[in-house]
């Protein structure tokens, strides 16, 4: 189960003649369930077009791609529900301005439930579950979602997204434009949704230190190619990372300079700043 | 959703291209009157090999063109049919009855099944809806079995096909020559030409600036808000609301669903347009220039000549009457 894609391709057709290719042959497997995976990759690489096909939002020009058994192919096929793909695998888009309707936080969250013919009180529940889980207290639900702020706003989105208890979620650029404060709460929060559902999480973002201290699993895009796919120590443990247009982690450049500068033998592969901090004293002791 | 072209506008380097947008919307305005003043078939055609020439002088694909024709072609076939049926003057050519009755009808229902199933195969779309008109004729001419509910007398004059004929060519003059203007003028040429073109109105209140900005800001927002309603889709889509699949009494929430980020989006993207602006020390009203002036040129007066020498041909053709 979880996703399979097989050589899949996709690719925008212009106004004129000419199309663009957005990702190219990909192939590549998703767990349903105990991976916190992020995708990487400059922009205009194709990250948004790969979590799009992972709930069948689009259809792949070539190749296909299979969600939770349902093969999905570049015809649409009328015996499939692909609405039912959607509740197995929730997509969280970037901007939450696209999906917050509703004149309170709790109908705005319960919207989801309801089109998959959830009770409404159980979609109460949920909404109210839901919102928990994102860390919003219960005193949000008849608040309207357009006078919140900008992460609350993104905590909701998601939230109505977590209502509808998908199996895979997939978060598109979740962290940008939040305080790096907010980067982390929300990182650790989707950390301890994987660790208590057991749902598999699939970020997207351009952050390295939230990838080298969060992720399981590494996937980069580089023009539309899956040019990676491991975990990020063996990712960041590269000699050069410029062909895939990525930068490593703060923790590691800082501590490969101070290995330079100081000629010190610390261990630069560290995840978190505590844990650097810890390298470097032993560092400098030793 | 993507490909939605807004504005016909397809860059070329014909002759037309060069044109100041000023001429060519004068220019398309007088011969559209000139074509309203001839009064026959045969000054009709010659107006419309005249029309043909200049597409080709012009360079532009005539496949284009017709194309472009596409969208109106229900609105010909409708000229065209209630010409032949209500004009009632001139020799009759022919008279046939036709017979609504029992075989018919279900006949008629078969073959319309038939139809809908072939125009399935996309090719030789506009030939099969040909052939269909012909087989309801044949149909309700000769099955005349079975009981027969009603009888319709089909009488067609010689005036009633002469001016169907005249019509529809007019009709496809007109839009081939204001396909022509869309096609090589960009949006915002036009809109500046129609703001030089109304500046006089503002003798009488009206602002031709205000009027122009107002046309090229929003064809310039056009493909960004079908963007915007877009990703609102597939955001509510992934929440369930998939607007392809789902039953009546669900969609009007989910058409409500993409309504509100819609309208918010938008003004959200017009108050920021709004500082955008402002910042950039835009002040409404105040006189502005260009970075590109429209220059009335050699060739924009020999078009002009053109276009006079052509209204004139067609006035005196009206008034002698020739052909």
């Amino acid at each position: 189960m979880g996703i399979q894609f097989k050589e899949v391709n996709f690719s925008y057709t212009g106004v004129q003649k000419g199309f663009y290719e957005a990702i190219k042959d990909i192939s590549l497997t998703i767990q349903d369930k105990d991976e916190l995976i992020t995708l990487v990759g400059q922009t205009g690489s194709g990250k948004s077009t790969l979590a799009q096909h992972m709930n069948a939002l689009v259809f792949p020009t070539s190749g296909s791609v299979e969600i939770f058994g349902k093969l999905v192919t570049a015809k649409r096929n009328r015996k499939i529900k692909y609405n039912e793909i959607r509740q197995k695998v929730g997509l969280v888009f970037q901007f939450p301005e696209y999906q917050l309707f509703e004149e309170t936080v709790e109908k705005d969250i319960m919207f989801g439930p309801l089109n998959f013919h959830v009770p409404e009180i159980e979609a109460k529940e949920l909404a109210k579950k839901a919102l928990r889980m994102v860390g919003l207290s219960e005193s949000y639900l008849n608040r309207n979602p357009f006078n919140l702020s900008g992460g609350e706003k993104k905590r909701v989105s998601i939230a109505g997204i977590l209502a509808l208890d998908p199996q895979i979620l997939v978060l598109d650029e979740p962290t940008s434009g939040l305080d790096p404060r907010g980067k982390r709460q929300l990182m650790n929060l989707f950390k301890s949704i994987q660790m208590e559902t057991g749902k598999t999480i699939i970020v997207i973002t351009h952050d390295m230190d939230l990838v080298y201290e969060y992720a399981t699993r590494v996937l980069v895009l580089n023009a539309g190619c899956l040019v990676f796919d491991g975990t990020p120590d063996s990712l960041f443990k590269k000699p050069s990372l410029s062909e895939f247009h990525l930068d490593y982690p703060a923790t590691i450049r800082v501590l490969r300079e101070i290995n330079e500068r100081f000629h010190t033998q610390i261990d630069i592969y560290q995840k978190t700043v505590s844990d650097a901090t810890i390298a470097i004293k032993r560092g400098f002791k030793s | 959703m993507k490909n939605i072209i807004i504005g016909q506008y397809i860059p070329g380097t014909g002759f037309l291209y060069k044109l100041d947008p000023r001429t060519k919307i004068i220019a398309v305005l007088i011969l559209m009157v000139a074509v309203f003043l001839l009064k026959s078939i045969t000054q009709l055609m010659i107006a419309f090999g005249i029309a043909i020439i200049i597409l080709i002088i012009g360079k532009i694909s005539i496949v284009r063109v017709a194309r472009g024709l596409k969208p109106i072609f229900i609105l010909l076939v409708f000229t065209f049919v209630f010409q032949i049926f209500f004009n009632k003057e001139g020799t009759v050519w022919v008279d046939e009855t036709l017979t609504f009755s029992l075989v018919s009808l279900i006949v008629l229902v078969a073959w319309t099944i038939v139809w809908r199933l072939l125009t399935k195969l996309k090719k030789f779309k506009m030939m099969l809806f040909f052939l269909y008109i012909a087989g309801v004729y044949l149909i309700l001419r000769y099955l005349t079995y079975g009981t027969i509910f009603s009888t319709f007398n089909f009488v067609v004059h010689e005036k009633g096909v002469e001016m169907s004929i005249f019509v529809v060519i007019r009709l496809l003059i007109i839009i081939t020559l204001s396909t022509v203007l869309t096609l090589t003028t960009k949006p915002t040429d036009l809109t500046q030409g129609i703001e030089k073109l109304m500046r006089p109105l503002k003798y009488i209140g009206i602002s031709s600036d205000d009027f122009a900005l107002i046309i090229s800001i929003s064809l310039r927002y056009i493909p960004t808000i079908l963007d915007e309603a877009n990703k609102i889709m597939l955001a509510q889509a992934s929440r369930g609301a998939d607007i392809a699949e789902g039953k009546l009494k669900d969609k009007i929430k989910q058409i409500i669903s993409l309504l509100v980020p819609m309208f918010i989006i938008a003004f959200k993207r017009s108050e920021d347009l709004a500082d955008a602006m402002e910042s950039r020390n835009f002040v409404p009203g105040r006189e502005r220039t260009r970075i590109y002036d429209l220059h009335f040129g050699l060739l924009d007066l020999m078009v002009a000549l053109m276009t006079i020498g052509l209204l004139t041909g067609s006035i005196m053709a009206r008034v002698l009457w020739i052909g």
